[in-house]
């Protein structure tokens, strides 16, 4: 199917660019409807239903002003819903391609709704609630419409919210500034890397602005400096304004953030909507370090000029291995409490899996390399291979459990954990929930195949504070006293109430029921959160177990951040955490707002 | 002539969800300098079913001060017109809304209005001192506070016709962030005409200029210290990378004022096909984007109140050692070029240290006092002398449930505890209200 390469804005020859992608195959209602995919192009400003779209069964049939590229496809909505359609399905199936398996939405049901026209609005957003995905409209600075949902990073960037979201659904709770920072942050990277993944649109990029069909480009070109300048700094100049200004001058941020282990401790990168630039500004950074040096160490040590296709294709190459290895890497991740650093292991640990030799592109090493630059080391101690996740603890047994089952079946695993649970670290006094049991296969570079499972559990315990001192989990002064205050409030409502009537009575109450018990057992509890993945591989053995201790040492500064943020809020009713929506989080992006929660009240 | 005043009275004036406070510098019994900072209501406390209206009681607020200034031959030193939000200006309007206020206060005759720079006719025109980097220029940052007025308006309107996806708690809080963000061109009239008036001037200030109080008010120092204007916050964009237009990017197209019809409409004349029924399956996921829709307006006015709130004078008094800090409705933004970023902010943050009297940032809100940089450095918090003034009325911005109300809950125990508060949502309303507390300082 043709989409747009990047945005209208991006033009040759007066043409915009268009690629020619590939989407799985399917017979597609009318809508479009297909079988992940629901297009529902109906404008809630207008209140106005811009109708079913048909789309081109083949790609020899479409328009030939689609694959031209032809300016008038601006204002053509079916294009429109062919470029939304497209791209979210390729983004998916990308997502598959990598993880070597199907992948649900985070929702019980089986398609994702689009709108590629939902609301006038400088804004796009996925919202888990309404199962769906909204691109908005907006009137541009020329006085023309501008369509979201033209934008290529935008369209992947979205979708990457929902896949993400899918995998590791407790990556929206507040936890880590990091965590609130890693769903942007890695749908940044997927988007930028998916464009750049794209041979013709890194041609247009590297081609000398000459007006001549550059074959060859200089050597002075491929230093990281210089591609950083063309690549990125390139395609931002290149983004429509006002699409550049919506995403927050994302790229551009991140391009020009020069390394700094401290920024990462700052109150500005401290804000989630701006940690994330640390995050993409490592890995965009370690592509460019990655193209470079393939390309020179490619040729002669005194050739002046290299091939541009040829430069293009390594690049794209490269964008390409990358936002597998970081897909993949989503497989390694602790279901809650994500830290740049798991993040880092993750992806290390996945692309060793099935790419053992790095050889051809360094690309472990380049990426260690730009996150120690801006601070952040793998969560793994480990030396060698350096950053990778440990062996298990040793010792587990498997007698009881039938590998056949544990491939797929939740409650096997749970049997697994629940004979471990004290090698595994369960907590007692914690509920413990297996989320998801994921067979997958991946083929290595070696040709073989790669066969793992990968089980995904939690653990969640609602503790009073005088339970979290005895587990051992500290919490923030002002917090427990505010939880006290709320409890003596709490306590001398009842008192108050209970003056002037009799004791309740057990008349019609279950038997053995006494309310003052129970009474006893309430305070104002405070939810935490701990949990793990375990990989096993093709034998059944357990080959990873990443995970976060529920009542570890770490519970603290997360509470800390929580209560600073203002992001846990003690009610009469219980602690609850408070989400923010990820549209909310694009707009504060959009508009560089602070929110520094340590200064308000 | 008396070169330093022997007293000075600051008489909070209950306006409901509003500011007004009048500064009297008394020198001696014949000579006295009045200095009116902000004039408006969005919303007059309701005590029972008898409560006056804006455009009964304002007057009666109005010729309060007048009586104070001296009665009809009375004068105004100075009027401070913060910002342009409804509840701090809509009391110099001659429009009726507020009944005769404006003309009341036109009539004291001011020697000086203050007004942020963003209010600057010059401002509007003026296309010379555009960024490198972009087509931001103090013309169209100012057009862009004209759009905001425009969207306001679209969607206040749009919540008025209480159409049937939209929450009833959405339209309220649409309803009254909106009208507190609708253009009150009369007020902006009086204010500019005021100003123009014979032996009158204006002053646009932004962070470091003189204010022109220095000389009016003899053996008083006054500080401007916000909002910053873009060239100083051109300075922080390089240093750091961000962007001080806020809303720029937000209000994308502005220039050709489709936004508020936009957000209000969505784009007409669109039309690819003739107009198709909505296939069933459809159907669902219709009425949440209708939904979201309304969560999104929402989202959206917040964030431009929250913009105008960031172009809020920030002036700080000295009189006989003393110091008095008057903020407006200045936010964490706009506060933190005075506090953090501004060359000689470390100097600011000390200043500001001593403060004796603080006049609580927009109404007591959440993020309008920021807790670190500024409330805890507060010495005068020991012992209770400092003195702090609030103006604000519960139940009408913001929700408990989110931590989001105002005034905050937090805040509000904080003063309590820490300072000597006078808040005007603790004077009685009703037939015959109480119209303003009184704090007296003297050397």
């Amino acid at each position: 199917m043709t989409v747009i390469a990047q945005d209208p804005a991006v033009r040759y020859k007066g043409q915009i660019v268009t690629a020619r992608i590939a989407v799985p195959a399917e017979d597609l209602r009318v809508g479009p409807m297909g079988y992940r995919l629901q297009l529902v192009d109906y404008d809630a400003s207008r209140r106005h239903f811009n109708g079913q779209h048909k789309l081109p069964a083949r790609y020899e049939e479409e328009p030939e002003a689609w694959r031209r590229g032809d300016a008038a496809i601006v204002e053509d909505y079916r294009f429109h819903a062919q470029n939304t359609y497209a791209l979210v399905m390729r983004t998916l199936s990308r997502f598959e391609f990598a993880l070597g398996r199907r992948i649900g939405w985070s929702f019980s049901t089986h398609q994702l709704k689009v709108a590629p026209h939902g609301m006038y609005d400088a804004n796009a957003f996925y919202s888990p609630e309404h199962e769906g995905l909204v691109f908005g409209y907006f009137t541009g600075a020329s006085g023309t419409p501008v369509y979201t949902c033209l934008s290529h990073d935008i369209v992947v960037h979205e979708t990457t919210h929902a896949l993400i979201d899918a995998l590791r659904p407790r990556y929206m709770d507040p936890s880590t500034p990091d965590q609130a920072a890693f769903h942007e942050g890695l749908a940044d990277v997927v988007a930028l890397l998916s464009v750049f993944s794209q041979p013709e649109v890194v041609v247009h990029l590297l081609r000398p602005r000459t007006g001549k069909e550059a074959i060859l480009i200089n050597r002075k070109d491929v230093l990281p400096a210089a591609l950083r300048q063309s690549a990125l700094f390139g395609l931002a100049d290149q983004m429509g304004s006002e699409i550049e200004s919506m995403r927050g001058s994302a790229l551009r941020r991140s391009a020009s953030i020069d390394p700094d282990p401290a920024l990462k401790d700052t109150p500005e990168f401290l804000e989630s909507h701006r940690r994330g630039e640390l995050f993409v500004a490592a890995i965009i950074g370690g592509f460019i370090d990655a193209w470079s040096d393939r390309i020179l160490s490619s040729g002669t040590p005194n050739q002046r000029h290299f091939p541009l296709a040829r430069v293009a294709e390594e690049g794209a190459n490269i964008a390409d291995a990358l936002v597998t290895m970081w897909i993949r890497a989503l497989d390694y991740m602790p279901p809650v409490h994500l830290q740049f650093g798991d993040a880092l292991s993750a992806a290390l640990t996945a692309d060793l899996e099935v790419r053992p030799d790095d050889s051809r592109y360094q690309l472990r090493a380049h990426m260690l390399a730009r996150f120690a630059a801006f601070g952040f080391a793998p969560a793994s101690r480990r030396k060698d291979p350096v950053g990778i996740w440990d062996a298990p603890p040793t010792g587990l047994r498997y007698d009881r459990v039938r590998f056949e089952s544990m491939k797929s079946d939740k409650d096997e695993v749970f049997r697994f954990i629940w004979d471990n649970r004290t090698a595994l670290e369960l907590r007692d006094g914690a509920y413990t929930e297996v989320l998801s049991v994921r067979p997958t296969v991946r083929v290595g570079i070696d040709g073989f195949v790669v066969r793992e499972t990968v089980a995904e559990y939690y653990q969640v315990a609602r503790l009073t504070p005088q339970e979290l001192t005895d587990v051992g989990v500290k919490a923030p002064a002002a917090y427990l006293r505010r939880l006290a205050e709320l409890e003596r409030e709490a306590r001398e409502k009842r008192e108050a109430a209970a003056k002037g009537k009799a004791p309740p009575s057990n008349d019609g109450a279950p038997d053995g029921y006494d309310a003052a018990l129970d009474e006893a057992d309430e305070g104002i509890v405070t939810p935490l959160y701990g949990g793990g993945i375990l990989i096993f591989n093709e034998y059944g053995q357990v080959k990873y177990w990443v995970h976060n201790d529920v009542f570890g040492s770490g519970q603290f500064p997360r509470l800390r951040y929580l209560w600073d943020e203002g992001l846990i809020l003690a009610g009469r009713d219980g602690t609850r955490l408070r989400a923010s929506r990820l549209s909310t989080l694009h707009r504060l992006r959009a508009i560089g707002a602070r929110r520094a929660f340590a200064e308000g009240w | 002539m008396p070169n330093q005043p022997i007293k000075v009275e600051i008489r909070s004036y209950q306006v409901g969800f509003g500011d007004c406070f009048l500064l009297s510098f008394i020198y001696s019994a014949r000579m006295q300098r009045h200095v009116l900072i902000d004039f408006g209501t969005t919303e007059l406390p309701s005590k029972g079913t008898k409560s006056p209206k804006p455009s009964t009681y304002m007057p009666m607020v109005a010729a309060d001060i007048q009586r104070v200034c001296g009665g009809d031959k009375g004068r105004l030193t100075a009027v401070v017109a913060t910002h342009r939000h409804a509840d701090h200006i809509s009391g110099f309007g001659t429009d009726g809304r507020t009944g005769e206020s404006g003309s009341i206060i036109k009539a004291l005759r001011p020697k000086l209005v203050l007004q942020p720079w963003t209010e600057d006719p010059d401002a509007a025109k003026d296309a010379t001192k555009a960024t490198r980097v972009s087509n931001r220029s103090r013309k169209g940052f100012v057009a862009g506070l004209a759009s905001m007025h425009e969207v306001a308006r679209q969607i206040a309107a749009l919540a008025a016709t209480n159409p049937p996806w939209m929450s009833a708690a959405v339209r309220k809080e649409l309803a009254f962030i909106g009208q507190d963000n609708i253009a009150n061109l009369s007020a902006i009239e009086n204010l500019i005409a005021m100003g123009e008036a014979r032996g009158a001037r204006s002053r646009y200030l932004n962070y470091g200029d003189s204010s022109g109080l220095d000389a009016l008010l003899p053996g008083v120092s006054v500080r401007v210290l916000g909002p910053p204007d873009l060239t100083q916050t051109e300075m922080i964009r390089k240093q750091r990378d961000r962007d001080p237009d806020q809303f720029w990017h937000l209000l994308a197209g502005t220039q050709h004022g489709a936004t508020g019809r936009g957000l209000a409409l969505g784009l007409k004349g669109r039309t690819r096909a003739p107009e198709e029924r909505l296939p069933i399956e459809g159907r669902w996921f219709r009425d949440r984007l209708e939904k979201m829709r309304g969560q999104q307006l929402l989202e959206i006015v917040r964030s431009l109140d929250s913009q105008m709130n960031n172009t809020s004078v920030i002036l700080l008094f000295e009189v006989f050692g003393k110091k008095l800090l008057f903020p407006g409705d200045a936010q964490l933004e706009n506060w933190s070029y005075a506090l953090e970023d501004a060359p000689d902010a470390a100097e600011v943050r000390d200043l500001l240290a001593d403060v004796d009297v603080y006049k609580v940032g927009h109404h007591g809100s959440l993020n309008a006092t920021p807790r670190t940089l500024l409330w805890e450095r507060f010495k005068k918090r020991k012992g209770r002398q400092l003195q702090t003034l609030l103006s604000t009325l519960p139940g009408k911005h913001g929700h408990t449930a989110s931590n989001t109300e105002v005034p905050r809950r937090t805040l509000l125990e904080r003063l309590e505890t820490e300072s000597h508060l006078l808040n005007t949502n603790d004077l009685s309303f009703g037939a015959t209200p109480e119209l303003c507390n009184l704090l007296t300082l003297t050397p």
